[in-house]
């Protein structure tokens, strides 16, 4: 019955002009993926040890400032908004290019989106993870941090569903809720091949029970064809609401350089970029260590390069009209608060951003550097500085300079607020590190289905 | 009886005979190593296509009156003026609508898919059968 009539596909994964047959093809891909979810090596303990280590120091950190009230943090009057905030801001706008490319690339059939959007979207949930600790770590008694969810008390008062706050309550836990669903969707064909391939029997287990007894019927693959199709389409404006919701818990407090219409585009494309810049940091070595080349190429990367660059000039757009919009508003205040930012007391902090996320993108204009693997992963940490710096510059600088000159006031973190932000990174990390050994890095079923 | 392929155009053509001849998704199994247009495009000429959306539907809607009803009961519920706006700012509700709307839109689709794709299959889990890449008819499994 069976038929072994082979039929050439053309590699189309940069494996120049190579042809593969499709059968051997998707074979191999099996073999070279779970490859990568092997043994790990010594050195992956010793980096799952820094990593562990930080979230120590970081959990240390917050256990000091629970014992000891938030004064340990550097916030003061007027900046009551810091680092934390900060922070969260920057790991929300991390976990946007997730979506951008799981959802966003898979409606409009992006192909290269399938060599990243596993590691995206795992990427997506970490640091919604990540970004979700910060509003809890920034409350004075975290335990009344149920506080913020809608449920009836014995006084009868409900939360104030008109506060951009809550509002932020359910964007990120909708956003969380979403992503994990959607990766977790995308991943239940790899688990059942998981299931097949791992040989250790506990391995089988865990495998087994995580795959839901998937087998590959038509029948499963026509509903889900339809989920993914469905989940893609929701997930695209949630990905665009959710970033818009958290820039309107500045814009729409009145305090100057927060007071923007701007903010909401200008907060998704800011997202973006850092959650590219992101993608490459994490991709380019992975690639490397885990022998992804022939499925990963640099094509594939240069088109993440071009999407980084699209989104850093988009920002960099933003920050012209939001300037132009303060020099031309005719208000003093708005004005000044601008002029502040460039030659005032955070000047530094304002040009550094400058730096990172303005000029150091147009290097990408240069195809040689835009294929360049190596240059792509240098270039990606200072885009990530800078985009911290940005969030950094748009809630401390503003609050520093408010309305009452005998209210101004200078804020620097203190070392409570560097170990925990210094602890979110290992907290992201150690989940990434978890991640590239127990589940396929690569979509193999989604790549499978290129070859066809 | 069982038909194996490692190749999908002989597979395609197999398949297609077999449609042509009548067979319905309760005397034949299919089983294909990666979600596939043109099998799928193939097979929905004879069968009819995914119910899901209706579950998103359901949910989405669902999603959607609750986040207005929801917020604007509980405005009304204990009136307290906050900001000075109204009882019922639907434009501020808009947003928690539109969340609820994604949020259950999704998780009901989610359970449209286990439903219909009758997941999880605990039966499957720890000794399942297995083709590979290979793509797979099953005819007549019950007799």
């Amino acid at each position: 019955m069976s038929s072994d009539v082979k039929t050439p596909v053309g590699s189309g994964n940069g494996g120049g002009q190579q042809e593969f047959y499709a059968y051997e093809y998707k074979e191999q891909m099996e073999r070279d993926v779970f490859a990568a979810i092997s043994k790990p090596k010594p050195i992956y303990y010793l980096a799952l040890l820094i990593t562990i280590s930080c979230v120590g120091i970081g959990a240390v950190s917050w256990a000091i400032q629970i014992a000891n009230g938030l004064g340990e943090a550097g916030l003061m009057n007027p900046v009551g908004w810091g680092v934390y905030i900060t922070d969260f801001v920057f790991w929300v706008g991390i976990a946007h290019s997730g979506t951008l490319i799981s959802a966003i690339l898979f409606l409009f059939r992006a192909k290269f989106r399938n060599r990243f959007n596993r590691t995206a979207e795992a990427m997506t949930v970490f640091a919604v993870l990540t970004a979700g600790l910060f509003p809890l770590i920034h409350l004075g008694r975290v335990w009344f941090a149920y506080w913020l969810f809608p449920y009836p008390n014995q006084r009868y008062l409900w939360v104030n569903f008109k506060s951009p706050l809550v509002w932020d309550v359910f964007a990120v836990s909708t956003y969380l809720t979403v992503s994990v669903v959607f990766w977790y969707i995308g991943l239940v064909p790899d688990l059942a091949l998981a299931r097949r391939l791992k040989t250790g029997a506990i391995q089988k287990k865990i495998y087994g029970i995580f795959s839901l007894g998937w087998t590959g019927t038509f029948r499963e693959w026509q509903h889900y064809n339809q989920l993914y199709k469905f989940l893609a389409a929701l997930a695209t404006p949630l990905v665009l609401s959710v970033h818009s919701v958290v820039s309107w818990d500045f814009a729409m407090g009145i305090v100057y350089g927060w007071h923007s219409t701007i903010f909401a585009p200008y907060f998704v494309a800011g997202a973006i970029f850092s959650g590219c810049a992101m993608v490459l940091t994490l991709m380019v070595p992975m690639r490397k260590i885990f022998h992804l080349e022939e499925y990963i190429s640099i094509d594939d990367f240069e088109k993440l390069a071009k999407l980084l660059m699209l989104t850093g000039l988009i920002v960099s757009y933003s920050y012209i009209v939001e300037l132009a919009m303060s020099a031309y508003s005719g208000n003093v205040y708005e004005y000044e608060q601008f002029m502040y930012r460039f030659t005032g007391d955070y000047a530094w902090a304002y040009w550094t951003m400058i730096f990172c996320n303005v000029i150091s993108p147009l290097t990408l204009f240069i195809r040689k550097l835009r294929r360049s693997v190596v240059y792509l992963f240098i270039l990606s940490i200072p885009i990530n500085i800078g985009m911290w710096f940005e969030r950094f510059n748009i809630i401390v600088i503003s609050l520093a300079k408010d309305f009452d000159p005998y209210n101004f006031g200078l804020y620097s973190p203190s070392w409570i607020e560097l170990g925990i932000t210094l602890g979110s990174f290992g907290w992201f990390f150690t989940w990434f590190l978890l991640f590239a050994k127990s589940i396929p890095v690569l979509p193999v079923t989604e790549l499978k289905e290129e070859v066809e | 009886m069982i038909h194996r392929f490692k190749d999908k155009s002989h597979f395609m053509k197999k398949l297609e005979e077999l449609l042509e001849e009548g067979h319905t998704k309760k005397d034949m199994r299919i089983v294909i190593p990666h979600p596939d247009h043109d099998v799928e495009h193939l097979v929905e000429h004879y069968w009819k296509p995914s119910k899901l959306k209706y579950f998103t539907l359901a949910g989405g809607l669902t999603g959607c009156l609750t986040g207005y009803i929801f917020t604007s009961w509980t405005a009304i519920d204990w009136e307290l003026v906050t900001g000075g706006k109204p009882f019922f700012s639907w434009p501020a509700y808009t947003v928690i609508a539109f969340e609820l709307t994604i949020l259950l839109g999704a998780l009901f689709s989610l359970a449209g898919l286990l439903v219909m794709g009758r997941l999880p299959r605990f039966s499957k889990m720890f000794n399942p059968e297995s083709y590979g890449n290979e793509f797979v008819i099953i005819l007549n499994e019950d007799k």
